[in-house]
């Protein structure tokens, strides 16, 4: 008896990290996606995906309904507070100085670029939590759908929130044009 | 008929066909509605832009094998403060701190006992953990009788070992389950500690230190601390840590863990309560911030303190079961705990939890 319910148990384990070993190879791009969309740094985004992962992993099923929805939001929302890291964020801008096309770009127009990120960056870590992810996870190419069920709402309430944090992003990025 | 709303003016920017035909009509014959709508595919158009990145191919396989080749990480959602091995020993120094500043001050003399009824939290830096005096150059402690945790019993052999009943937790949180118990207890534990003034002075000589002088009667005076009888019962899969992991930062610890215990007693032979305090408080390296936290905890017979590491962990004074305690952690789900003290018992209960689920827990234990 005793042995049948520890066969079970252990069954249930494996079971459950198959499920999490699909849902990982599943969803990973997606997710490391999200996060770089936000970070601009295809490394810290990767470390986010991870971490995203590992949380997920602590607290839930790999074979609940929630899984992806979950996994995006906490993709923005990890990224987007990493966003918020003065430190971190002086360490991506040095990163972003030897970006993937610093190779062929003339350097002004790279530094340009740099610019540009970093001030869109900055403006998206200055809007709030839920319109910085409903714009993240939009660009990320997500449906409506896929964000609605991700923030928690409902799928009607998508264009309004999208409209109200494109207009906020333009606002915040424009009041840090000099 | 009304202009469009904008969540319907939106969708239309990115699906032109998801627009009802009274809706068509309208914005078909109105300038006000297609001036909304160009300025919000501007916005729209504008934000893609803001937010495109170059297009990364994210390998999936490579990622996965990193992560399950990589150290289990601590399942406790505290970060563990990175400690130099000379400072581990003050962790265990601090203890001794907080229990004789706020348990001892209490004592009058022999016939005075500590008892607390409630805790309270008291913040802690690395930096205060690494200035403080080693205690144990204060003079001489014993066990009377040493700790003999047995670990991994039945139910039933650990309320023998304890003398009391295991709490029965009524409400679980999603995730965990009652079928994977562990059990742990311990008897009373007891241990003197014997104050020296030529030792501590002698310490701190050889430290290039000056200790302010003992008050009359502290000197050869003793602390009979008991601790104990308590339970622990720690819930899932709890792993011992692979062979040569040291760091306890690796170890695995488990989802749930409830702990309750016989609320700990100090009872002194000689020294003054407030003579005490003022002793400890005034020793070189504690810093006045800790020194006034400690302070500030009130009747110090009552209050039993729970070191707070403010680097690494929030805490917050709640109700439990019509009681004060203490909350640590918070609601992201890495990790919480609570602290309480009912009946002359302190209760214990933390995890890789939200804090709403380890009050939930607490304020259903029984």
């Amino acid at each position: 008896m005793g042995v049948d319910v520890e066969g079970r148990r252990l069954t249930s384990v494996r079971s459950e990290e198959d499920s999490f070993e699909r849902l990982f190879k599943a969803q990973y791009a997606r997710v490391a996606g999200i996060a770089n969309r936000v970070l601009v740094d295809p490394q810290e985004a990767e470390d986010v995906a991870q971490e995203v992962f590992i949380d997920f992993h602590r607290l839930h099923s790999a074979n609940s309904a929630y899984a992806a929805p979950w996994l995006y939001r906490a993709a923005a929302h990890t990224a987007l507070n990493r966003v918020r890291g003065r430190k971190r964020r002086e360490r991506r801008e040095l990163a972003q100085a030897v970006d993937e096309n610093a190779q062929t770009m003339d350097p002004q127009k790279q530094a340009e670029l740099n610019e540009d990120r970093r001030r869109v960056r900055v403006a998206l870590g200055r809007l709030p939590a839920k319109p910085a992810t409903v714009l993240v996870l939009r660009a990320s190419g997500l449906s409506y759908s896929e964000i609605a069920e991700s923030i928690g709402v409902g799928t009607g309430q998508i264009g309004t929130l999208l409209r109200r944090a494109e207009a906020a992003l333009r606002k915040e990025v424009n009041r840090g044009t000099p | 008929m009304a202009h469009l709303n904008d969540g319907t003016l939106r969708r239309m920017v990115d699906d032109p066909d998801a627009i009802a035909a009274p809706d068509r009509e309208h914005f078909a014959g109105c300038a006000t509605c297609k001036a909304r709508f160009d300025e919000m595919s501007a916005d729209a158009k504008s934000a893609i832009t803001l937010l495109a990145t170059h297009e990364r191919q994210f390998d999936a396989d490579a990622a996965y094998r990193r992560m399950t080749g990589q150290p289990a990480r601590p399942r406790f959602g505290f970060r563990l403060p990175i400690l130099r091995p000379a400072s581990r020993a003050m962790v265990a120094a601090l203890a001794l701190v907080v229990l004789v500043a706020v348990g001892v001050t209490a004592a009058v003399n022999v016939s005075n006992i500590f008892q607390p009824q409630t805790v309270k939290p008291v913040p802690i830096t690395v930096a205060d953990l690494e200035s403080l005096p080693n205690l144990s150059t204060y003079g001489d402690f014993k066990w009377i009788q040493q700790p003999s945790p047995e670990i991994g019993i039945t139910k039933a052999e650990a309320e023998k070992v304890a003398g009391f009943s295991a709490p029965d937790a009524k409400s679980l949180p999603a995730g965990v389950t009652a079928d994977q118990i562990t059990y742990a207890a311990t008897a009373e534990v007891v241990g003197s500690f014997t104050f020296s003034a030529a030792k501590a002075q002698a310490a701190a000589a050889a430290q290039g230190k000056t200790l302010p002088a003992m008050p009359a009667g502290m000197d050869g005076s003793t602390l009979t601390m008991t601790i104990g009888p308590a339970i622990a019962e720690l819930y899932g899969n709890v792993k011992a840590p692979s062979s040569g992991t040291s760091d306890p930062s690796q170890l695995q610890l488990p989802q749930l863990l409830i702990g309750e215990s016989k609320a700990p007693s100090v009872t002194s032979t000689g020294v003054s309560t407030k003579e005490l305090e003022n002793y400890l408080l005034a020793q070189p390296g504690l810093s006045p911030e800790l020194a006034a936290d400690i302070r500030a905890l009130g009747d110090p017979s009552t209050t039993l303190p729970v070191p707070v590491p403010v680097q690494y962990a929030t805490s917050s004074q709640v109700t439990v079961q019509g009681v004060q305690g203490v909350a640590l952690g918070d609601n992201t789900g890495l990790g919480a705990a609570v602290i309480w003290i009912k009946n002359g018992d302190v209760f214990f209960v933390g995890g890789s939890l939200k804090q709403d689920d380890a009050l939930s827990v607490a304020n259903h234990l029984s």
